[in-house]
């Protein structure tokens, strides 16, 4: 259902899209996804979803080192393990309570994630990365509709948010962003307004 | 379509509260996927309809407007100190919310997430712990926690510092709930909060909290405030569980000791059968 290919690196965020302290809610192929920042600047990438009872950990709150639940204040650290649970605070976590940890990769000003991916997350001209752009099309027709018409002066990448819906970010390869935040859009218009 | 439940589907829910309802304007519901017209006319006789069908079971109690569906197999739950006469009926309108129905009973139930969610109302930080608690099967059905203990700084309009609460839970009804709470005033006597949920679609509901309070010079319009600013705390928290449906698979959660109550609500449901808001322990989980 997720339409995600195993092996592959999608790009799921911009880094500048996890300051510190936040907690960036996205989706990967129908899976919901939280990510956070660590404080020695290290992204991470879990479920969108405590344990415990399923509520979004991306309602919740960084707390140093820790991500905490919003429902129950579980707290769990950089390698999805919860810690401290404080309904019973002398309680030893069992290790079976974890949150569910997707792979992480940092290049070319993204946060790449996906389905056990090999390798290195592709290689990208140096540019300064647009912000995302969502289109209400499904990832395979936009990838079809700039195969078909490229755009010049921008890298391209796609993160398939679900079956209908794509964020597209681009990269601009020259000092003209407006240009290219403007080919972007009207990509998304052509794309939303065809039949 | 998955058929209905016949638990929920031949049992009473509350589909409207009287002093919410309005002659100049047909009040549009829906219960179990059956979309309702509720009608107050200028002399207070109520009328619930359906669309696709002859009227429904109807009923009045507690200011609410009860329907079933099917054939009724029992009466409107009972609430036996309702009828108590210093203990005046205080509904306290009814709220939308994006959850299923035993996702919003299980969350009534659970002692954990007050000193978080309701901070500084019905907990704080760090008097997180929960102490241990007993529950029982009660023996119409349902389950009892008793012996729950929580430190409150403002357990109720009227609390005038922090105290060590005792509570009662009942669950009597797949979709009703009440707990029983140390009136900060009389100490020896129960303050009574019930939450009846309106099963709307699988994964939306409507609750209807009522309240059996003892009257401690509370205003109806303040202990409907405290109230109604309780429950749209637990709100945003309720939205945001995920699957909207209550798994009740062993294991598909994780509990601690502190959910004792969440997990015998889970094993009940389980054992009646029931299938409507939740995700059955022989169903593999769909996609939220």
């Amino acid at each position: 259902m997720s339409g995600l290919q195993p092996g592959v690196w999608y790009a799921i965020a911009a880094e500048h899209d996890l300051p510190k302290d936040h907690v960036y809610r996205t989706m990967l192929g129908g899976h919901e996804l939280a990510a956070w920042r660590s404080t020695d600047g290290a992204v991470h990438v879990w479920e969108d979803r405590c344990p415990h009872r399923g509520v979004r950990f991306s309602l919740g709150e960084v707390v140093g080192d820790e991500l905490r639940c919003q429902y129950h204040a579980w707290r769990f650290g950089k390698t999805g393990a919860c810690t401290f649970i404080p309904a019973q605070p002398d309680l030893k976590v069992p290790r079976t309570i974890h949150a569910a940890v997707w792979p992480v990769a940092l290049s070319a000003g993204l946060v790449w994630s996906g389905i056990e991916p090999t390798g290195a997350p592709p290689e990208l001209p140096p540019g300064a990365v647009l912000r995302a752009i969502p289109i209400a099309r499904a990832a395979a027709s936009v990838a079809h509709a700039l195969v078909k018409e490229p755009l010049s002066g921008l890298a391209l990448v796609l993160q398939p948010l679900d079956e209908t819906a794509t964020i597209v970010r681009g990269i601009a390869l020259d000092d003209d962003l407006v240009r290219a935040d403007h080919a972007l859009l009207a990509l998304r218009r052509r794309l939303e307004q065809a039949a | 379509m998955t058929p209905v439940d016949p638990i929920l589907w031949n049992d009473w829910h509350p589909v409207a509260a009287r002093c919410m309802l309005d002659p100049a304007r047909a009040h549009e519901t829906m219960l179990l996927g059956v979309p309702l017209v509720v009608t107050i006319n200028a002399d207070g006789t109520i009328a619930v309809q359906r669309v696709d069908h002859a009227a429904p079971h109807q009923d009045e109690r507690y200011g609410l407007v009860w329907v079933c569906l099917g054939t009724p197999t029992r009466e409107i739950l009972p609430i036996p100190e309702a009828d108590e006469p210093d203990r005046p009926i205080v509904v306290v309108g009814s709220v939308g919310v994006r959850a299923s129905g035993p996702r919003v009973i299980e969350n009534f139930l659970d002692l954990g997430h007050l000193g978080y969610v309701h901070a500084r109302y019905l907990g704080d930080d760090p008097h997180t712990r929960v102490l241990p608690y007993t529950v029982e099967p009660l023996p119409e059905g349902g389950i009892i926690a008793t012996q729950c203990k929580m430190f409150q700084p403002q357990a109720s309009p009227a609390a005038t510092e922090g105290f060590m609460v005792d509570y009662i839970y009942k669950v009597e009804r797949p979709l009703a709930t009440c707990l029983y709470k140390a009136n900060p005033v009389q100490r020896d006597r129960f303050d009574i909060i019930f939450l009846i949920v309106q099963p709307v679609t699988e994964e939306t509901s409507i609750a209807h909290p009522l309240l059996l309070c003892l009257p401690d010079g509370t205003t109806p319009a303040a202990l409907r405030a405290f109230q109604q600013t309780i429950f749209m705390q637990d709100k945003p928290i309720l939205e945001n569980q995920v699957p909207k449906r209550l798994p009740l698979a062993d294991g598909a959660e994780l509990p601690i000791a502190a959910d004792k109550s969440s997990v015998a609500y889970r094993r009940w449901l389980s054992a009646i059968g029931l299938t409507w808001g939740v995700i059955r322990a022989d169903e593999k989980a769909r996609a939220a």
